[in-house]
C-alpha cells in the first residue's frame, strides 16, 4: 500500500496529525462511521500539498506534490482497515461535496483496480468538473495501471481511455501529469485529438498545447502535416511541442524541415529538441 | 453595508435575486433545508436536495459573489409524513458534517404533533453530537402554543439557550424569547407577518441584542430584499450604523459561527468572480461572455 503519512505529518499541524490518529482508529473499529468522518477530513486534516516527488509502490505510481493533507488523510482513513469495500468509495463519491469526491478519486490512484475504478472515472468523464478530472486522471499512473491490469473488465477500456484523454484536451490539462497515461497512445486517440484541435483551431479558440506531444506518440493520417505546421506555429508552446513530437517521430524525410527552422529558431528551449533531433540523424 | 441574510430559500429564486442581494450589500447568505411546496415521497429525493444546498446553490451564489451556507434538517411538516422522517433522520449525520453546514434546520413544529415533537427532540440531539446550533421553525396556526412547546422541547433535551435560534417570531413572542437567552428571528415578508414598519418598533421596544431579521424569500409571495428595506426603515427611526451592523452582521454570523465552520472574518466582502468556473460541468451563464465584466 502506497505510504504517504511521512508527507502528511512533514505538512500537516500536530492538531491535525492527532487528530487523524483519532479518526483512524475510529474507522477501524467502526467503518460504518467513514461517511460521518469523510466530510470532517479538510477542515480537520487541513488542505496544504505535500512535498512534491514521485513515489510508489508495487504498480502504483504518485505524484505526492499534487496531494494535500486531506488526500492523505482520506485514503488513510478508507483503507484503516484493509481495501476498502467498493460500495463505500461509490457511497462517498456520490454522496460527497467537491472536496469528497476529490479525496475518493485521488484514492483512486492508490487502490487496486477494480470495477469501482471504471464507474468513478466514467463520472469524472460525465460530469466534466476539472478539479476532479485532475484528482481522478492526473499525478498518478491510474489511467495506465487500469488499462494494464484489465482495463475493460473493470469498464476502463481503450476508448473510455480515449475519451479522457481527450477531456484532458478539452479542459486544458497537462499531458505530462497523467504519468505513462501515452505508453497506451494509439491513432484513435490522435485522430480524436487533432479533430479537437481542428474544430477549435476553425472557432479561433485555443487548441490543447499537448496536442502535438501527444499525436507524435501514435501517428495517423494528418499526424505529419500538423506537426510540421506546428513547427512554425506563433505560440511558443505549440512550437515546442511539434518539435518534440517531430524528434519523436524520427524520419529522415523530415530532418530537413527541422534543420530549417533550427536556423530559425530563437528560443533555447525549442533549439535544444532541434539540435538533439538533427544530430539523430548525423549518426 | 455588509448584511448576512439568514433564512433565505435561495433554490427557489433566480439569478436576478442573488444580483438584488449583492447590490444592496447581501454579501453572504444562509439557506435552510425546507419543504418543497409538495410532499416528497422518497428520502432520495431528500438526498438529492441536500446535495443541492451544498453543490449547485453553493456555486451559484459564488457566481454572484456571494457565500452561501446551510443548515440541514427534516422540517416539521414533512416530519409527519412516514414515507420519510425516519430515512431522513438517518441520513443527517453525514450532512450535519458538511463543511458548508452551520447549523440544524429549519426544524421545530408545524401542526403541533405528536411525530413532530418526536423528530424534533431527535434532531435537537443530533445538534448536540455535531456541535451546531439549531434553526427552530415555528408554528404559522395556534403560534403562541406552539412556540410554548418548542422551548419545552428544547429545555427538556437541555440544549443550550445560546445556540437556539427561534425563527418567525412577532411581537407576541418577544416577550417569552427575550427572557430565555436564546436568539430571536423575524422574517419580514411584504404582506404577512412582521413588516419593515412592524420590525423597527421591536427593536425600538426591545433592541438590537440577540435579535435576527430574514426575508425568509422562498417560492411564495416573498421579497428576498427584505432586510435591506428593514434596514432604510431603521435608518429613517434613527438607528445608528454600528446597531444596523449588530442586526444584520453581527447577531447572525455570531449565532451561525457557534458550530465554528463560519469565520466572520472571512466572509465579510463579496467573493472575487469568475464566470469561466463551472459546477460539475454546468454555467450559469446562457451565451454570455464568460471574461465580461
Amino acid at each position: 500500500m502506497l505510504a504517504l503519512r511521512d508527507l502528511f505529518d512533514a505538512a500537516a499541524t500536530p492538531e491535525a496529525s492527532a487528530w487523524l490518529d483519532g479518526a483512524l482508529r475510529t474507522a477501524a473499529e467502526d467503518p460504518q462511521r467513514i461517511p460521518v468522518l469523510f466530510p470532517q477530513i479538510p477542515r480537520r486534516a487541513g488542505r496544504q500539498y505535500l512535498a512534491g516527488g514521485l513515489r510508489e509502490a508495487g504498480a502504483v505510481r504518485v505524484e505526492t506534490g499534487a496531494w494535500r493533507t486531506c488526500d492523505v488523510a482520506g485514503l488513510a482513513i478508507l483503507t484503516a482497515s484493509g481495501i476498502p469495500a467498493e460500495e463505500l468509495l461509490a457511497d462517498l463519491h456520490d454522496r460527497g461535496d467537491l472536496e469528497e469526491r476529490t479525496m475518493v478519486l485521488r484514492a483512486l490512484a492508490a487502490l487496486p483496480t477494480r470495477p469501482v475504478t471504471g464507474r468513478l472515472l466514467g463520472e469524472v468523464q460525465r460530469t466534466n468538473q476539472v478539479v476532479h478530472v485532475a484528482a481522478g486522471a492526473l499525478d498518478s499512473n491510474i489511467l495506465a495501471r487500469t488499462l494494464d491490469e484489465g482495463g475493460d473488465a473493470v469498464g476502463f477500456g481503450i476508448d473510455e481511455f480515449n475519451r479522457l484523454m481527450l477531456k484532458l484536451a478539452f479542459v486544458d490539462l497537462p499531458l505530462a501529469r497523467a504519468i505513462d497515461a501515452m505508453r497506451h497512445a494509439n491513432a484513435e486517440l490522435s485522430r480524436m485529438l487533432q479533430g479537437l484541435a481542428t474544430e477549435r483551431e476553425a472557432a479561433g479558440r485555443k487548441v490543447w498545447h499537448d496536442t502535438n506531444r501527444a499525436i507524435a506518440c501514435a501517428p495517423t493520417e494528418g499526424t505529419v502535416a500538423r506537426l510540421l505546421g506546428g513547427l512554425e506555429h506563433g505560440d511558443d508552446h505549440h512550437r515546442l511541442a511539434a518539435a518534440e513530437g517531430l524528434a519523436r517521430l524520427d524520419r529522415d524525410d523530415l530532418r530537413q524541415f527541422l534543420r530549417e527552422r533550427l536556423a530559425r529558431e530563437n528560443l533555447p528551449r525549442i533549439r535544444d529538441v532541434l539540435e538533439r533531433a538533427v544530430k539523430t540523424a548525423a549518426r | 453595508m455588509r448584511i448576512f441574510e439568514p433564512h433565505i430559500h435561495m433554490f427557489s429564486r433566480i439569478t436576478d435575486d442573488y444580483e438584488a442581494l449583492a447590490k444592496e450589500g447581501v454579501v453572504a447568505v444562509l439557506e435552510p433545508a425546507f419543504w418543497l411546496g409538495q410532499a416528497r415521497t422518497s428520502v432520495g429525493t431528500f438526498v438529492d436536495y441536500f446535495d443541492t444546498l451544498i453543490g449547485w446553490e453553493r456555486f451559484r451564489a459564488q457566481q454572484f459573489g456571494i457565500h452561501h451556507f446551510c443548515t440541514m434538517g427534516l422540517n416539521p411538516r414533512e416530519a409527519n409524513d412516514d414515507r420519510i422522517n425516519q430515512d431522513v433522520i438517518d441520513l443527517l449525520p453525514r450532512y450535519l458534517e458538511k463543511d458548508s453546514v452551520v447549523g440544524v434546520g429549519e426544524i421545530g413544529l408545524d401542526d403541533q404533533t405528536k411525530t413532530e415533537e418526536k423528530f424534533f427532540a431527535a434532531q435537537i440531539e443530533l445538534a448536540a453530537a455535531h456541535d451546531l446550533p439549531i434553526l427552530i421553525h415555528t408554528p404559522h396556526r395556534d403560534k403562541m402554543k406552539g412556540f410554548q412547546r418548542c422551548i419545552d422541547i428544547v429545555r427538556e433535551q437541555g440544549f443550550p439557550w445560546e445556540r437556539v435560534l427561534l425563527d418567525h417570531g412577532n411581537e407576541e413572542t418577544i416577550k417569552i424569547t427575550r427572557d430565555l437567552g436564546c436568539w430571536s428571528g423575524f422574517s419580514i415578508y411584504p404582506n404577512t407577518k412582521m413588516s419593515p414598519e412592524r420590525m423597527v418598533q421591536i427593536l425600538l421596544e426591545h433592541g438590537i441584542d440577540h435579535m435576527i431579521v430574514n426575508s425568509a424569500a422562498d417560492w411564495g409571495v416573498s421579497d428576498p430584499l427584505m432586510v435591506p428595506k428593514t434596514v432604510a426603515r431603521m435608518r429613517e427611526a434613527g438607528f445608528d450604523g454600528a446597531q444596523i451592523d449588530q442586526l444584520v452582521w453581527g447577531n447572525p454570523t455570531s449565532f451561525f459561527a457557534q458550530g465554528g465552520r463560519l469565520d466572520p472574518a472571512a466572509i465579510g466582502e463579496l467573493l472575487p468572480v469568475d464566470r469561466r468556473e463551472t459546477f460539475t460541468g454546468n454555467s450559469i451563464l446562457r451565451g454570455q461572455d464568460p471574461n465580461a465584466k
